[in-house]
């Protein structure tokens, strides 16, 4: 997870399989943050959720919010994108980590009034997702398709 | 357009898998061999010799003290972990420069896919009766071998192979043999039977996008299910993505879970930090 108010940084983060790439930026505050989570929930290993919460959404998402409050973003101003989540071609659903990935954003942002306002979710591609944090351009580049604005 | 004889005739100008691997890996398995007779075989392979030493010094093995001879190091290695050895350092030297470009893998990335593969594969290994930890290991450092001679033509017929599978739900491995002829995956059991490496082996690597490979052999099952879950960690997956297919519901007789799957990604990714000594190889 990387948060800034720098306006020369560029948070980037790389090849987005299941994993979700979370965008968040305030246009005011010129404040940015980019969370990269692996898997859903931390209850699978605490050990790890404590030396990295990040990997998880569970204990990720609330710690991005947190530092982007710290650094005078707010809840009403902010914008979100939501990119990544996508998974394996099983057509017995075992292999859902993507889609539970998204899952969970969902409820969280659902239970604490969180709008996203743009993205780019599942299929079967690899994402790279990248911010601007003083003009909050957001990019979106698709492994063997090329660079989109998102 | 078809090129898979052309293709296919590339594969007889990829170099011979190092002799002295082969070799060591036979007598390794021969009961009651000694390190010193490891030793006289192994210091002919400057690389292997080079790499064993690198590794055992540099703490992936956790061994406890400096060692800077052949004889001690095979002596403190233990077997398993000198065949890991030998069989990374004699598959990374396929893997360098600009390896993969084609299926828009950046520098190192396929050795970084093939190594993240072979760990979690080997970890895999130990729940699954019978199976070798150093086969299971081998099999993920080289299931993408294909992808050597594949590579170019996949990136001279991306965007058709993009355009399949996005507009029609193909696979990769789908469209890229409708484009080329032929898959990485064929090719790569190609590579490996000229190498003398098992039938099983190869066997494994023909098939690790076979829809039904979790109920083939265990080394199929431990391979495919390691490729799949590092590509869905986004290790190495590029262009291709996630676009294979599989049928999950077979692992449900094994035991596994929603659970287990989401343990093994986090395993491979932790196990990833600590194997930085084979990444540079």
């Amino acid at each position: 997870m990387k948060v800034s108010n720098t306006p020369g940084d560029t948070l980037i983060t790389y090849s987005l399989g299941s994993c979700i790439g979370l965008v968040v930026w305030d246009p005011e505050a010129r404040v940015g943050g980019l969370l990269h989570y692996m898997l859903p929930d931390s209850n699978l290993d605490r050990d790890k959720a404590l030396s990295k919460p990040f990997m998880f959404a569970d204990t990720g998402i609330p710690l991005l919010f947190k530092e982007a409050y710290r650094l005078g973003a707010t809840k009403q101003r902010m914008v979100i994108k939501v990119v990544g989540g996508s998974q394996i071609m099983d057509s017995d659903g075992v292999f859902n980590i993507g889609k539970r990935n998204y899952m969970i954003l969902r409820k969280m942002f659902l239970k604490n009034k969180v709008m996203i306002n743009n993205e780019d979710v599942g299929g079967v591609v690899n994402r790279t997702i990248s911010l601007e944090v003083g003009t909050g351009l957001t990019r979106l580049k698709v492994s063997g398709k090329g660079e989109f604005d998102l | 357009m078809n090129h898979a004889d052309e293709i296919v005739a590339r594969v007889e100008h990829i170099p011979p898998f190092p002799k002295v691997a082969q070799r060591v890996m036979e007598m390794i398995d021969q009961p009651g061999v000694k390190a010193k007779e490891l030793a006289e075989v192994i210091m002919f392979d400057q690389a292997i010799t080079a790499n064993i030493l690198k590794i055992c010094n540099a703490g992936y093995f956790g061994l406890p003290r400096r060692v800077s001879s052949l004889d001690e190091a095979l002596v403190l290695m233990g077997q398993d972990a000198l065949k890991d050895v030998i069989i990374a350092s004699s598959t990374a030297r396929y893997y360098s420069g600009t390896v993969g470009a084609g299926y828009d893998l950046g520098q190192g990335e396929l050795w970084k896919h093939s190594v993240a593969t072979g760990i979690l594969a080997r970890h895999l290994a130990g729940k699954v009766s019978g199976l070798k930890t150093s086969v299971a290991f081998t099999a993920g450092l080289l299931h993408d071998i294909g992808k050597l001679v594949a590579s170019s033509y996949v990136g001279d017929y991306l965007n058709e192979i993009m355009e399949l599978v996005q507009s029609s739900g193909r696979t990769f491995v789908e469209a890229e043999v409708e484009c080329l002829g032929i898959s990485h995956a064929e090719l790569g059991a190609m590579i490996l039977e000229k190498w003398d490496f098992s039938p099983e082996l190869v066997e494994a690597v023909r098939r690790h996008h076979d829809p039904s490979a979790l109920e083939g052999s265990p080394l199929l099952l431990v391979v495919t299910l390691a490729n799949s879950l590092v590509i869905s960690a986004g290790i190495g997956g590029g262009a291709e993505g996630l676009a294979t297919a599989i049928r999950g519901e077979v692992l449900t007789r094994f035991g596994f879970d929603e659970g287990t799957l989401d343990r093994c990604m986090l395993q491979v990714v932790t196990e990833m930090e600590t194997a930085k000594d084979i990444l540079a190889l």
